[in-house]
């Protein structure tokens, strides 16, 4: 009943702050002399009006969901999880050191994909034992060790994975461990089901199993969560744990899923900021597993609307940029605000009496 | 007699949840007095020094300053009127030094100039600290002093503390008496807010005692002694509530029940000198020891903070004590909440909304808060069984008759007596050997409160120990078989509630020995 009704609310609220964004992205674009109405429809038909534009968005989305779940797994036990992008860089080239030997088809997929998973873990694992163990914040521990993945893969793609014949990029995926692509000519490959495959596990986790019931109430009441026997260092290990896997499978989907290259390339240009979007998808999709989704797919048609927007309405890319940002702030803006209003409530918890 | 520094007149406050605090309370503060502050938690003590200081506004009555009436919109407000309050809760800035935490919120610089009045200042009053050490390196008692200089630094003429030994060892309680007296000497009037009889007779030259809301009494400290006041601060009337005598709620008489063969069983929980760290340093509780029997209530009376808290917490596993703790001859101090559960340890914690709840869960989700994996409920696959949790959750609903939207419905939107009834009924569905329950019916109203002392009753009449912990003395010498009373970390006396009249209980929470 309650339920159904705080699910309508969050809706309408999405929809109405989309609304706020896009009437003042239209107003920013007016007041420089572009025409809003033609810049929104070449933004939107790009993504959503045939196959090809929509598979785009879903090409976009695809990594997407996988971050934004890893940042909404921590937020719903109460953490700042940041690490994602560091996380995926290192899925991204785990998946294609699975190339360095030789598997059957399928079996080499997934053992890929189970590389890119342990590598995004393995890279979570420091933080969350610095947080569980020593009360080392998370969140600066998460940025610093996105840095160091940032500069250990760009050793990696030089010198390790690199592919002999060309310098600036990693050996080629083997054709054994790549998704087959989709929809035929566009970036889609079967990997937007593995994404969509996660989300829905995560959110049958965190509804249905006493390990997700522990996880949101550590969230939502530690002291209560702790008088209920959650360990929270068993939870925040966890959490991180998870959101590792799935930001190394987001690393993986561009690895082994993304045509042409089939390959990450020096300087990381095709896969950076994905962990950090991934944020952003959380937020407007109010760091629900299912909610995520379809931010993703907003999120990530509004990325292939952006040129198209440049193309034809002749806007320039910093202001769609910009025009972009609008509305992604104004979309992530309610669950940005209940998150801080969280925070204000448990500081004048702590100021005791009134 | 001097003129008053500040006169409160009829102040009324009754707060947005309909909470009547303060019920026509007249106050004056005069130039060199000390006056003291004195009554129970819920006096209204607070509630009447945030009007003075600033801090909330009167729902009707006035201020007068020097005769005039002013209104005080906030502390800063009331800093230029010359009112500062020390609070028990320091607002100090942790890694400023003390002169920078003086300077703050003056508009003035942490220089030299500063730094010479303050050392005048503290030449003057002898109130000394280091003024260059981060606050946080200080101890408790030098912040305080930091907190005074703070108010004085701008020239008060009328200083409030609130509860200020409280955090304070012997000595440095005796320390901030002699300054106090000193501050009196220069036309300072200060208003001295505490619960213990012997620091108000030591150190005060006037009295005023609320109780609920009302100022009950007035004396000259020197026309008064301990007694009186306690009799003033506890009331010497029980509270009528219509209540059946607990006596008759049994079909054995109390006697027979209570004496004799039965009482030679063994103690269901035992502590044995258990000390407890404060959060602030030093201990909160100093070597408690007690029995508790099946079929008995042990009452622990007294005013809040003397320890009752920390002692609970150590018990139920939420905080770290030494000594010793046995659940039927089995040692359990330090054991997680979960295993303590398990034993058949059942705690009805004081804080509801901290521990108690996770508001924002399901009614269904909070009704198993602590059992969530209890084979009841634990599925294959680490599944909960949501059928399972349904089904219990309505047996709650319907055992302790807790009025609810439905079991989807989170948990903020009951009323706080079903919020408690549902702690309680969780807590009490485990069929648990001892009941920890503390603070059990504060903030609910009465007809709540008394559902909730009858399910204790009855628990004890199935044959349970309860460890009850409660501010409502009146509560405590109803319900108890065994009372004991809280100050300051050790039990004053310990009695059976026929043995102590309203008087000595009194004395007994102000720290005096039985």
């Amino acid at each position: 009943m309650k339920r159904g009704y705080d699910t309508l609310r969050s809706v309408a609220e999405s929809i109405l702050a989309a609304i706020i964004g896009l009437v003042v992205g239209g107003l920013i674009l007016k007041a420089w002399g572009y025409s809003p109405i033609s810049a929104y429809i070449a933004l939107f038909e790009a993504s959503f009006k045939d196959l090809y534009g929509f598979s785009g968005a879903l090409a976009n989305a695809t990594p997407l969901i996988l971050t934004a779940l890893t940042f909404a797994v921590a937020t719903r036990a109460g953490l700042f999880n940041i690490g994602a992008e560091g996380q995926m860089y290192l899925g991204a080239l785990a998946a294609v050191a699975a190339s360095l030997f030789r598997l059957p088809p399928v079996l080499h997929l997934l053992v890929a994909l189970a590389f890119a998973g342990a590598a995004g873990a393995l890279w979570a694992l420091v933080p969350s034992g610095l947080r569980a163990t020593r009360g080392v914040s998370e969140v600066i521990s998460t940025i610093m060790f996105n840095w160091i993945s940032r500069f250990l893969a760009f050793w990696l793609v030089a010198n390790v994975l690199v592919d002999p014949y060309r310098a600036e990029k990693t050996i080629t995926v083997l054709p054994t461990s790549r998704f087959p692509t989709l929809v035929r000519g566009t970036d889609l490959s079967y990997a937007i089901f593995l994404a969509v495959a996660v989300a829905l596990l995560v959110y049958f986790l965190l509804r249905y199993t006493v390990t997700g019931y522990e996880m949101r109430a550590a969230g939502a009441n530690p002291d209560a969560a702790r008088y209920g026997g959650v360990r929270s260092a068993k939870v925040i290990v966890l959490v991180f744990l998870l959101g590792g896997i799935t930001a190394g499978l987001a690393g993986a989907t561009q690895s082994l899923g993304r045509p042409p290259s089939y390959a990450v390339f020096s300087g990381l240009p095709k896969i950076s900021n994905l962990g950090f979007d991934g944020i952003g998808v959380a937020m407007i999709g109010r760091n629900h597993p299912l909610g995520i989704i379809f931010a993703a797919i907003f999120y990530g048609g509004l990325q292939s609307g952006a040129r198209v927007m440049q193309l034809f309405a002749g806007i320039p890319l910093e202001m769609v940029r910009m025009v972009q940002g609008v509305i992604v702030l104004a979309l992530a803006l309610p669950e940005l605000l209940r998150i801080f209003r969280g925070f204000r409530r448990r500081r004048v918890e702590l100021g005791g009496e009134r | 007699m001097p003129e008053p520094l500040l006169k409160a007149e009829r102040i009324v406050k009754v707060y947005l949840d309909g909470t009547v605090a303060l019920r026509g309370v007249d106050f004056e503060i005069r130039p060199g007095e000390i006056q003291g502050l004195l009554g129970e938690n819920g006096a209204g003590k607070t509630t009447l020094t945030k009007i003075i200081s600033g801090l909330l506004p009167p729902t009707s009555g006035r201020l007068l300053l020097g005769g005039v009436p002013v209104r005080l919109h906030s502390p800063k407000d009331a800093l230029t009127c010359g009112i500062g309050m020390v609070h028990q809760h320091f607002a100090l800035v942790a890694n400023f030094t003390a002169l920078e935490n003086i300077a703050l919120g003056t508009g003035r610089p942490a220089d030299q100039a500063l730094r010479a009045s303050i050392e005048e200042l503290m030449e003057r009053t002898g109130l000394r600290v280091p003024l260059d050490t981060p606050v946080e390196n200080l101890a408790v008692g030098e912040r305080q002093r930091v907190e005074i200089l703070k108010g004085l630094s701008r020239a008060v003429r009328v200083l409030i503390l609130d509860e200020p030994t409280s955090v304070l060892t012997p000595v440095e309680t005796e320390e901030l008496f002699n300054f106090l007296r000193r501050l009196k000497e220069e036309g300072v009037g200060i208003v001295f807010i505490t619960h213990k009889l012997r620091e108000v007779l030591e150190i005060t030259d006037r009295v005023t005692v609320l109780r609920r809301g009302e100022v009950v009494g007035e004396v000259m400290t020197r026309e008064t002694s301990a007694e009186e006041l306690a009799r003033m601060m506890v009331g010497a009337e029980f509270r009528a509530r219509g209540r059946r005598p607990v006596e008759l709620m049994t079909e054995i008489p109390v006697e027979e029940r209570r004496v004799g063969a039965e009482r030679a069983r063994e103690p269901a929980l035992v502590v044995e000198d258990l000390h407890v760290p404060a959060d602030s340093g030093g201990e909160a509780v100093k070597g408690i020891s007690f029995e508790l029997y099946p079929g008995e209530i042990l009452g622990i009376a007294g005013v809040e903070g003397n320890g009752q808290t920390e002692l609970v917490e150590a018990i139920c596993g939420l905080r770290e004590g030494k000594g010793s703790v046995r659940l039927r001859g089995r040692e359990i101090l330090g054991l997680p909440p979960l295993e303590l559960y398990r034993l058949g340890l059942a705690h009805i914690p004081e804080d509801r909304w901290k521990y108690g709840l996770i508001l924002s869960f399901t009614v269904a989700e909070n009704a198993i808060l602590g059992r969530q994996r209890s084979p009841r409920f634990l599925g294959p696959l680490a599944m909960l069984k949501w059928g399972e949790v349904f089904a219990h959750a309505r047996e709650l609903i319907e055992r302790f008759s807790i009025q609810a939207p439905g079991l989807e419905a989170p948990a903020k939107s009951l009323s706080g007596g079903n919020q408690q009834k549902l702690i309680v009924g969780r807590e009490l569905s485990q069929e648990p050997e001892v009941v920890i329950a503390a603070q059990p019916t504060r903030g609910l109203d009465i007809g709540a409160a008394e559902y909730i002392r009858d399910i204790l009753l009855e628990m004890r009449d199935a044959g349970k120990a309860i460890l009850l912990v409660s501010a409502d003395l009146d509560e405590v010498l109803e319900l108890s078989d065994q009372v004991a009373f809280m100050y300051e970390g050790t039990f004053t006396a310990v009695t059976t509630p026929a043995e102590v009249d309203r008087e000595t209980a009194g004395l007994y929470m102000g720290g005096m020995k039985g």
